[in-house]
């Protein structure tokens, strides 16, 4: 494995560990604020960040605790932001939902479904104005998708030939909700082929099919001006269990926002959560050995420990 | 000249100044360029010019993005209603905004639909509703100085606003009226001053305050007239002043908003001021306010003018 292959292997762990650690103080008590965490979706971001170029810039949601992680690749200023420190990435003024950072061009999170696509989309607009080779990457999600400013912007973007990869993180739930019990099925690739926008499907968390995608959506979306969507599959680590009287057995009711309760880190294969391609690590034991994995993972963990010391 | 004219070339004057700005909204550069306003403008600007489709609530987004990117934009809409749509961004993405030292300008200029019979929809006149919400700096202008004013200090500034002029001044000939003390900052400008009665004017309804002022005239009260162009700001010294020195306050205020900054003002000279007479003027807002119909106050100069020459004499 060459090193940037190795060093993607070993951000994907970090995030998970930071994740898990987050998870562990969050179910402390230690933060006032409303945190979403991503456990599950560490390939995703470990690849949009590989992918970025120095003149690209990204746009978030509620839910962006783990690109802004891979961004920076240390914990402590996000921690620290959590915690509504000084010291925090934002000094404390933007907690979770809204984290940013612009130094590392993350340029805006926003809470609101779907009012990150239309910011993202003026700051392309911006950049053409300014005849700025650079791509924005706009995150969003399954729930986000189905509000207006979705279309709205898939319209605006490809009217302006912008170039802008929207990233659609679809983990079929929003809030406590799946997608078949609030609405049809919508086809992306149908909806975006009528509007003049690319598609692209991923899927099985595999981190080089992810980062080569992405390197050629991001070159042919400069090159054409033609936006693309990715729709990205995944799962959201962590669930909990709804029972009532309709449900007396419990009905299952995936992770949503604050402590993850129900993650079960596995004592073996830590920090694997999943034996399945819904786990971001799984995959990469098709890269390096378990034995390989618990080596980085441990070796991460104490660089962890060194930093917030 | 009428004063989508008058407008117009001021819009093009300021745009000229300011390289680079981003103009955009539906129609701006089509068709009747929202019935002449935007004529033109996009052979003064070296900036992008866009005709958009009709996406209200991203356009005020979009707007947003530029200025992160450092990059002024000015949105023009038809009708002060289609921001509702766009009130997400006008408050919550403006939260993150505010709490930035922006280096670009962002202006929305909507006009306030008060020309009246537009029915239950299409007419809302409640400029003072959105720059509450979102504390936001809004001004609106009724007349050639206090617009030259106000678009060369606003319409392209570093930051974010509101301008807004009602849809039937700019259907009129431009009021051109003589300016004797303003704001530093455009909050409130004074027209006449006199020492028996402040007429004080909120949201477009100075022309309702020139014509008391003229009944006034002919009947010997010398009025001191303001009109408060600000919909965010309410605490002006100055015409509070003015109020404790007369002692009798006419206010104006053609609003439908129901958070008026006329009320702010007024709280504030009630705690201020001992009032010999006070009139207070707005519309009354009912179910049949809805219904096609004119949007005009019905005022009696006469009678107010009555009253006031009453308690002079008194």
């Amino acid at each position: 494995m060459d090193t940037q292959k190795l060093n993607i292997v070993k951000k994907i762990i970090w995030l998970r560990l930071a994740q898990v650690l987050v998870n562990q103080r969050y179910k402390n008590g230690d933060f006032k604020i409303p945190i979403h965490l991503a456990l599950g979706h560490e390939t995703i971001a470990v690849s949009v960040d590989a992918a970025m170029q120095e003149q690209d810039d990204l746009f978030l949601t509620h839910r962006n605790v783990h690109y802004n992680l891979a961004r920076m690749g240390t914990l402590k200023e996000e921690l620290d932001e959590y915690y509504l420190k000084e010291s925090g990435l934002a000094e404390g003024h933007l907690g979770s939902m809204n984290l940013s950072n612009p130094e590392k061009r993350v340029i805006y999170s926003s809470s609101i479904l779907g009012n990150n696509l239309p910011v993202g989309s003026g700051f392309a607009l911006g950049n053409k104005a300014k005849n700025k080779d650079g791509v924005v990457f706009i995150v969003t999600g399954d729930g986000a998708l189905e509000e207006g400013a979705f279309y709205e912007n898939l319209l605006f973007l490809s009217a302006n030939q912008l170039p802008v990869v929207i990233i659609v993180e679809n983990n079929d739930w929003s809030l406590g909700t799946r997608i078949d019990e609030r609405r049809n099925k919508i086809d992306l690739k149908k909806l975006t082929d009528s509007v003049g926008v690319d598609y692209l499907s991923l899927q099985n968390n595999d981190p080089f099919d992810y980062l080569d995608k992405l390197e050629s959506c991001r070159t042919n979306t400069l090159a054409s001006k033609v936006p693309i969507l990715v729709e990205v599959k995944l799962t959201t680590l962590g669930y909990w269990y709804l029972k009532n009287k309709d449900n007396p057995e419990g009905k299952f009711i995936n992770y949503h926002a604050g402590p993850a309760p129900e993650v079960e880190e596995k004592k073996d294969e830590y920090p694997m959560i999943l034996s399945s391609n819904g786990d971001p690590l799984f995959p990469l034991t098709k890269y390096l050995s378990m034995a390989d994995l618990i080596e980085f993972s441990n070796e991460l963990t104490e660089k962890l420990k060194e930093e917030l010391s | 000249m009428r004063y989508t004219q008058y407008i117009n070339s001021l819009l093009k004057e300021n745009v000229r100044k300011q390289s680079g700005t981003v103009i955009f909204g539906q129609n701006i550069d089509a068709a009747s360029c929202l019935s002449g306003l935007t004529r033109g403008l996009s052979s003064e600007s070296d900036g992008l010019t866009i005709n958009t489709p009709n996406i209200e609530n991203s356009l005020v987004g979009i707007g947003f993005g530029l200025m992160l990117n450092a990059v002024s934009s000015i949105f023009f809409m038809k009708q002060q209603d289609f921001l509702l749509l766009g009130i997400d961004q006008v408050v919550n993405t403006y939260n993150i905004i505010r709490q930035t030292q922006p280096l670009a300008s962002f202006t929305i200029f909507p006009v306030t639909v008060d020309s009246g019979y537009d029915g239950p929809q299409s007419a809302l006149n409640n400029f003072d509703d959105f720059c509450s919400i979102a504390g936001v700096e809004g001004y609106s202008f009724t007349n050639k100085a206090d617009a030259e004013s106000i678009l060369s200090n606003y319409l392209i500034k570093p930051g974010f606003r509101i301008l807004s002029t009602g849809q039937r001044l700019l259907q009129q000939e431009t009021l051109d009226i003589e300016v004797i003390d303003q704001d530093a900052d455009c909050n409130y400008f004074q027209y006449k001053a006199g020492d028996d009665v402040s007429i004080v004017c909120f949201n477009h309804s100075l022309p309702y305050g020139l014509g008391l002022s003229e009944v006034m005239l002919e009947r010997g009260v010398n009025p001191s007239l303001f009109s408060v162009n600000s919909h965010l700001n309410a605490e002006f010294d100055q015409i509070v002043k003015n109020i404790k020195n007369t002692g009798k306050l006419v206010l104006i205020d053609d609003t439908k908003s129901r958070n008026r900054t006329s009320d702010r003002f007024l709280l504030n000279v009630l705690n201020s001021c001992t009032l010999q007479e006070t009139f207070v003027i707005s519309p009354l807002v009912s179910n049949e306010s809805f219904y096609p119909c004119k949007d005009l106050l019905n005022i009696d100069y006469a009678e107010i003018t009555s009253a006031i020459l009453a308690c002079i004499n008194s």
